[in-house]
């Protein structure tokens, strides 16, 4: 933990993922961190090579040809640490994704309370739920024994009791843990992580440790309502590292060059996450979104606090069938501006989840992506929101104010505009109030939340440097009007003296024309007990502000979107937006 | 750039791992020959546990059920033998629910397995076990036609091939599926209908190989009892040209079909392999190559997919695509000489 800037200067961080291994050079200049350059290549953990170094030395190479820094040698690969003529490397971190999501069987006394937890700390990595086992589910002994030697999860997470609540009826559902892990073959005996009732550590110990892969967290609910997720996400992450050093090809000597500094990319997407909410607006939270190939990344963090969930299996390559299957095609296709047979769309959505790496060959297709892009995202906030929520001490089923709110994942920053890159983020997640829609532009996100733990400074000090492209700060009243009806009154101060005047009618998506980086002050005044965020409906405010790519967008839409049944409606009132975008770009 | 090569070989070594997730008995031994219906390890895939409580059934505690069992772990048992017992003033017993072995005994209970059926695993192509995964499985290797698909409903077969026509341009139809073809693994171009699959299976067909199939047949195909694989991809096209040769060359000769789910993460193809005896010896298809000027193609992607071409030239620096997506674009040129730009990305190599 001791490696400061002083002892350890330039980073390299590694994203290992399902479709693309990225790889992220940070360096000091003038004295301060930033980011320098990424090289990229196809990932290398499955077939034909099986083997992730492979595609991590490639995407090193574009980078040695990127900077004109020795990073490699054919000896010694990758050179850690750097020499006094600056080849090399002096910290080494990696992240990953790829793979097959671990199978995770929950266990729990009630559905409701302690298996709800479960599942939190489940979807807080790349896992699929294959079971759950409760008190609720009537099984008897036998049952669960034959559940989980049939099932042979990769891991079993188990939660319940508060600390000096219930303990015997736990115990049972222990021994028909212990019974199934000691029928099965040593080597696929499953992780089991102990997150309950911490007055039973040492039965759990005592009973579980020789027979299984015991792991021992405090307790994620030690007193009922309280959640206390941390510590046994750090543990999972763990059981997440050992998973995949099993499965993957090259990734023990990835790790050796890391010197242990390894995770899961959402794990350090969520802590790239919370550092950015120690930076921010102490009062708003701040929102990250990943959307990769194969799997959504949803992570909030408010004042340190993260509420961190994985949707694996829903993504916008490998991923993108799984958007179907979790929602359907009319969910999708309601996101379209062209018209397109439903046979068209599912069929391409599901050659890309077969050819995940080949791209869209016209401007249909792309916006088939896009609206795949559109419904994970719709559907991983709908599922996160309540998280959130509660975090924030608000309610319902909107998202809560954030600032800022940060998209990552190809399909935003290869989209050929910067307009669709918005779109996705605001139709997918549907903003409330006013807030900042910034795009990570370079994908550093999980390479900073790997490397805060090496070296802190450097998440600091890169977050610091402007490194995320300012989208646009976006205005979204909340309340309810017939469409035209005028619900807020803006008037945009301009430093150098000018102003103007909008009045923004219900229904409506308008562009408000502030330069990229121009600094304007907002006087908002909702009309018709409209809400901005400055207090409660009705409530008028003034507000600073910085123009992003797309200036200031007034949403005035509604929350949630509302759809018509009439498809062709919707796909003329999808084509009105994306033309309102595309003039300013 | 290096890409995958797609696996279409008229004649190409083949070495397959067919192994068992869980320890078993291996029936085959080194350089045996294999036929596909041949079991090569049997283990109990789902074996059913019963959780006897002794103390409850004599209605004693559970330090002294210990005292009345009378079975050790591992002992093998009969529908009802005693267990444990007998015990107070009626004779209590505890006894074997149906035959099984007794797994653990103590602190008043028995964990008692059931004796189920053995899952049995056929070695699924022909071929010559080439070396044993103790307590698991084999390796096969054999020497014959490899046609790779993108899709499988998880099912595998083997039977004789044979196509619906003499080429994969058309829909396969109802009207097309005959007594004929009962029994066989059948090839076609495309399906798009439900009742082609529904039909098929009352001929019954043994078997279906398609070059792409609507993605709206997925769940029924999935549902489907005889094995499907999908060569090329979602869509209604003609099979590739390359596959198409090979099935009907190899008509009415034996095909081994694992329509298996795609699972790149493993390496899991579905698979259609028809062994071929042979004087020569063929090396194994690599698995990658460099996308270089001169190399033969397949379109994975796209409206021009799945023809096959001729990487003519690689164009330098990332191009535009006409939907503004810039990427590395080649031109590719057909066999009739006509030609296309695509992205890399949209290519695999197929070797001959």
């Amino acid at each position: 933990m001791d490696k400061t800037i002083i002892a350890a200067k330039s980073v390299i961080a590694v994203d290992i993922g399902s479709t693309i291994t990225r790889s992220l050079f940070f360096d000091v200049v003038s004295g301060k961190y930033r980011f320098v350059a990424v090289g990229s290549a196809p990932t290398t953990a499955g077939v034909p090579h099986f083997d992730v170094t492979e595609g991590i030395w490639r995407s090193l190479e574009e980078l040695q040809f990127i900077t004109g820094r020795v990073l490699l040698s054919e000896k010694d690969g990758v050179i850690i640490p750097s020499t006094p003529d600056n080849k090399g490397v002096d910290i080494f971190v990696a992240t990953m994704s790829v793979g097959n999501p671990i199978s995770v069987v929950t266990v729990g006394l009630l559905d409701t309370v302690s298996l709800q937890n479960a599942r939190h700390l489940a979807h807080t990595t790349y896992a699929n739920i294959i079971a759950e086992i409760s008190l609720n589910d009537h099984r008897t002994s036998s049952d669960r024994i034959n559940l989980l030697t049939r099932k042979r999860p990769d891991l079993i997470i188990i939660t319940g009791g508060t600390n000096n609540g219930a303990s015997q009826s736990l115990l049972s559902i222990l021994e028909s843990i212990g019974l199934s892990s000691y029928m099965m073959d040593e080597s696929q005996r499953p992780h089991i992580l102990f997150a309950g009732n911490e007055q039973l550590q040492d039965e759990v110990k005592s009973g579980l440790a020789k027979i299984s892969k015991l792991r021992v967290a405090a307790n994620i609910q030690p007193v009922l309502g309280i959640e206390n997720i941390q510590p046994a996400q750090k543990e999972i992450n763990e059981v997440y590292k050992e998973i995949r050093i099993k499965q993957t090809g090259g990734l023990s000597e990835v790790i050796s060059w890391t010197e242990g500094t390894f995770t899961s990319t959402a794990s350090a997407f969520g802590r790239a996450i919370r550092f950015l909410s120690e930076k921010y607006e102490p009062e708003k939270g701040v929102l990250g979104v990943d959307i990769g190939s194969d799997a959504t990344i949803m992570a909030g963090a408010f004042n340190g606090e993260e509420t961190l969930r994985v949707f694996p299996g829903l993504g916008v390559g490998s991923g993108s069938g799984g958007v179907i299957e979790k929602n359907s095609l009319e969910l999708i296709k309601r996101w379209m501006p062209f018209e397109l047979s439903d046979q068209e769309i599912q069929d391409y959505i599901y050659n890309k989840s077969i050819y995940p790496s080949s791209l869209p060959l016209n401007v249909e297709h792309l916006e088939v992506e896009l609206a795949v892009a559109k419904q994970a995202l719709r559907y991983a906030a709908e599922q996160t929101i309540p998280s959130l929520a509660k975090q924030l001490g608000a309610g319902g089923t909107l998202l809560p104010y954030m600032e800022p709110i940060i998209g990552s994942g190809r399909i935003l920053t290869l989209a050929p505009k910067q307009y669709q890159s918005l779109s996705v983020l605001l139709d997918g997640l549907q903003p409330t109030g006013v807030t900042t829609l910034a795009l990570d532009q370079n994908g550093l996100l999980p390479g900073l939340g790997a490397a805060a733990e090496a070296n802190p400074l450097l998440t600091v000090q890169v977050i610091e440097s402007s490194t995320f492209l300012n989208l646009g700060t976006i205005i979204a009243p909340l309340g309810v009007a017939r469409p035209g009806t005028p619900i807020l009154r803006i008037r945009v101060n301009r430093e150098d003296g000018r102003s103007f005047t909008r009045d923004i009618k219900y229904g409506s998506l308008s562009v408000l024309p502030v330069d990229l980086g121009e600094k304007v002050s907002l006087h908002l005044r909702p009309l018709n007990r409209f809400d901005v965020g400055m207090g409660g409906p009705g409530k008028s405010g003034k507000v600073n502000a910085i123009g992003g790519v797309l200036g200031i967008v007034i949403d005035a839409r509604g929350r949630p979107l509302q759809f018509s049944i009439d498809q062709e409606k919707n796909r003329k009132r999808n084509e009105t937006w994306r033309k309102t975008f595309s003039k300013y770009e | 750039m290096i890409s995958k090569v797609k696996h279409i070989h008229a004649l190409t070594s083949i070495k397959r791992e067919r192994v068992l997730p869980v320890a078993g008995h291996v029936l085959v031994r080194r350089m045996q020959k294999v036929s596909p219906a041949d079991v090569i390890v049997v283990a109990p895939l789902a074996p059913k546990f019963v959780l006897l409580d002794i103390a409850q059934g004599l209605n004693v505690n559970p330090v002294r059920a210990d005292e009345l069992l009378q079975r050790q772990a591992g002992e093998d048992l009969v529908q009802g033998d005693i267990i444990a017992g007998p015990v107070g003033i009626f004779q209590r017993v505890v006894r074997a629910p149906q035959p099984g072995i007794v797994r653990i005994a103590g602190e008043g209970k028995v964990l008692y397995e059931i004796t189920s059926p053995e899952f049995e695993l056929q070695a699924g192509m022909e071929g010559t076990v080439t070396n044993i995964i103790p307590e698991r499985g084999a390796i096969i290797e054999t020497k014959g036609a490899l046609i790779q698909g993108v899709w499988g409903n998880g099912k595998i077969t083997y039977g004789v091939v044979q196509p619906i026509s003499n080429d994969m341009l058309q829909e396969l139809v109802v009207e097309q599926l005959n007594i004929g073809f009962r029994g066989s693994i059948i090839t076609a171009g495309y399906c798009r209908e439900p009742e082609v699959l529904k039909a098929a299976g009352i001929v019954p067909i043994k078997g279906l190989i398609l070059g792409s199939m609507s993605s709206e047949l997925i769940p029924l195909a999935k549902k489907i009892d005889y094995p499907i694989m999908v060569i090329d991809g979602f869509r209604e096209t003609p099979m590739n040209k390359a596959a198409e040769a090979i099935l009907i060359e190899n008509k009415d000769k034996n095909i081994a079909l694992n329509a298996q789910e795609l699972d790149t993460f493993r390496g899991n193809f579905p698979e259609g392999i028809i062994s071929q005896s042979s004087t020569s010896e063929p090396d194994l298809p690599s698995e990658a190559e460099t996308l270089k000027v001169g190399k033969k193609v397949i379109i994975i992607n796209g409206p021009q997919a799945p023809q096959i071409g001729e990487i003519d030239k690689i164009i330098s620096g990332k191009q535009g695509l006409s939907n503004g997506i810039e990427t590395k674009l080649v031109e590719v040129r057909f066999a009739n000489e006509k030609s296309t730009i695509l992205p890399l990305t949209n290519l695999e190599i197929l070797k001959d």
